[in-house]
């Protein structure tokens, strides 16, 4: 008898917490809640620079209004979280990393976001993964020296594997991990069907990378990519976008194929056994919003994961923008279902590649 | 005899001094076990227990060619730099024991002051000074060369690493040369020795100890080598350290990362106990001349 009272009981108290919990929180991205996180701490992490200062920039809106006293760490290494996560002491609340680690990690290390907290509905298509969301968007791209080539300039990834009709010194991303886009353009350039890659292609696709030559140079920060294309010294390069326009603005000769740029993203994600998911939640909700994303760009001139965002940039930053509609439509997408298994087997393969076998 | 007592310390006391000196190294002693062999052992015990019990981390290093090459890689570039740093800090340590007060303050100087600048900052303009339109190449052109390739090369590998270890040779060098009692060279000189006689059987001789002492912490160091192999090398200079650095923060695989450190150590100790016996009857000889 006393069954369907208490049904009922649940059932309008359900009711009562699903309607409040509607009626107060249904997240919109930039939405701070005033005072929501007096007193609270929130340890952000990402890869420090004028990156992680315009970051801060971004966010500040969001600690002035929610009250949250934010601390800055970095740079991001998953080891160190790791450690955090198996020791149970998480002091990374929210952290920025590269591309695949919150796919690899995904429920490990990365907590399964709750999407009912975060508004995701501005984010480019196919960016929010089940651990992560962005935290901008760049391109790898294909930057060459205008005065070598002149009128015949390399306009794809194949020419830059063509080390005949393109003779030249090349650069390419040796800062750790493999960039899978680039592997499988070598892949297609050999021959392959880079939507149908065996880890056995792998091999293939490093070696069209090992066949341009001990000339080629692998640049080990963002910064000597920066200044390899500024002293002229290697003639094609594989460049992040932001650093490519920097070296532009400063003098560099260097020009970009933008066909099959390959596009990059960093992420967004809460690490397995922070203290507070709520506050984190919400500092990532914030950091999606309208103005915060324009903020991010204007300081960082790494394109904005709102498309809501009109960051106001000069035409020398605008043109390394990767979210216009003819960008959108050159920019290649690596096959993450494919990297995300094989991550390991990959960096071992690239890391061999890297230290001369 | 009882007024000699006094002053011979019985057993007891002695040991009670020898005691009392050891308690004063209690605190390196308890620094060394926290910072070094607390991880140590910790590295030790992960590369054989992860994943899982066994041998597995040491079977893949010993499996995987690259591990090889780079280990032996990394060998001979510490070995080469050892050798530069011998050759470039000789002359100077020797110098140093040769001039005035005011001159030798000078040359400490210039010993210290790069070494108080950060090994990154250093090695960055190493970059600057060895890349293709470096400043070398550049002189070397406008001189109606040829440029040469340094940056990206074990040469300029070499080159960079000696600079930023050269302290370390020359301090241990001078502090054995400026005991070194000159009026012994002048004697084999008036016995009739040339020059190079002179030092080659009187001075080198005594001044080895110096050369051992620098030689060992330069090769040691060298071995660990991270920032300047990976800044200013190529593929064909990677050391092992950037291998243990891939398999842990880009692998998170620490037991092999803890397994290519301990390889390293280990072969290290080998090393040393190989070239102990050369430089104990060195030291013996340097004695008896």
């Amino acid at each position: 008898m006393l069954k369907p009272r208490y049904g009922i009981g649940a059932v309008l108290a359900l009711g009562v917490l699903t309607g409040a919990a509607f009626a107060q929180d249904k997240p919109v991205a930039g939405g701070v809640k005033e005072g929501s996180l007096e007193g609270k701490t929130l340890t952000f992490v990402s890869y420090g620079g004028i990156y992680q200062d315009g970051q801060t920039a971004a966010l500040k809106e969001f600690v002035d209004k929610s009250g949250v006293k934010l601390l800055n760490d970095g740079p991001t290494e998953i080891a160190k979280l790791q450690a955090q996560v198996e020791s149970g002491n998480v002091t990374w609340d929210v952290v920025d990393t590269d591309d695949l680690p919150p796919y690899v990690y995904c429920g490990k290390l990365f907590q399964k976001l709750d999407l009912t907290k975060l508004d995701v509905s501005k984010i480019p298509e196919g960016q929010v993964g089940e651990c992560s969301v962005p935290a901008m968007n760049y391109g790898v791209v294909l930057m060459y020296n205008k005065e070598k080539y002149k009128d015949n300039p390399p306009k794809s990834w194949a020419d830059f594997f063509d080390t005949e009709k393109f003779p030249g010194v090349r650069g390419i991303d040796g800062s750790g991990s493999p960039t899978g886009g680039l592997l499988e353009q070598a892949f297609k350039y050999a021959g392959g069907d880079p939507r149908s890659m065996t880890v056995a292609d792998i091999d293939k696709a490093i070696d069209v990378v090992r066949k341009l030559g001990p000339d080629t140079i692998f640049w080990k920060t963002g910064a000597e990519s920066q200044q390899l294309a500024e002293s002229g010294e290697a003639d094609m390069l594989m460049m992040w976008t932001g650093r490519a326009m920097t070296a532009v603005k400063n003098g560099a000769k260097y020009a970009p194929a933008w066909q099959d740029w390959l596009v990059v993203m960093d992420q967004m994600t809460i690490p397995v056994g922070v203290k507070d998911t709520d506050a984190a939640y919400a500092l990532l909700n914030a950091y999606l919003g309208k103005n915060a994303q324009e903020i991010l760009t204007e300081k960082t001139s790494y394109t904005p994961i709102n498309s809501e965002a009109q960051p106001k940039v000069d035409a020398s930053v605008a043109a390394f923008l990767t979210n216009t509609p003819e960008r959108q439509k050159q920019g290649y997408k690596q096959n993450f279902k494919f990297w995300v298994p094989n991550f390991a087997v990959a960096q071992e393969k690239w890391s061999a590649l890297m230290a001369g076998n | 005899m009882s007024a000699l007592e006094p002053t011979t310390p019985s057993a007891l006391q002695r040991a009670g001094w020898a005691w009392r000196s050891y308690a004063l190294t209690l605190p390196a002693l308890l620094l060394l076990v926290a910072v070094i062999g607390y991880p140590l052992l910790t590295i030790v015990l992960r590369s054989l227990s992860e994943p899982q019990w066994g041998l597995q981390n040491y079977a893949w290093f010993f499996g995987a060619p690259v591990n090889l090459t780079v280990l032996q890689r990394t060998f001979t570039i510490s070995a080469w730099v050892t050798v530069v740093c011998v050759l470039c800090a000789y002359p100077y340590a020797y110098l140093m024991t040769a001039v005035g007060p005011r001159v030798r303050l000078v040359l400490v100087l210039c010993v210290l002051i790069p070494f108080w600048v950060s090994g990154v900052v250093r090695t960055l303009s190493w970059v600057i000074l060895l890349q293709d339109s470096g400043v070398i190449n550049s002189l070397l052109r406008s001189a109606g060369f040829d440029g040469v390739r340094l940056i990206r090369t074990q040469t300029g590998v070499v080159i960079g690493m000696a600079q930023v270890l050269l302290p370390f040779m020359i301090l241990p060098l001078y502090s054995v040369m400026k005991g070194i009692d000159l009026r012994l060279v002048q004697a084999a000189r008036s016995l009739g020795a040339r020059p190079s006689r002179a030092f080659f059987t009187v001075y080198l001789p005594l001044s080895l100890p110096g050369v051992y002492a620098g030689a060992i912490i330069v090769f040691i160091l060298a071995l660990g080598f991270y920032i300047t192999p990976a800044l200013l090398g190529g593929p064909r200079s990677t050391m092992l350290s950037t291998l243990v650095q891939t398999q842990v923060l880009s692998l998170l695989q620490w037991g092999r990362g803890g397994a290519m450190g301990v390889v390293l150590l280990i072969a290290t100790f080998v090393l040393l106990a190989l070239a102990a016996p050369v430089m104990r009857s060195r030291y013996r000889d340097a004695g008896r001349r």
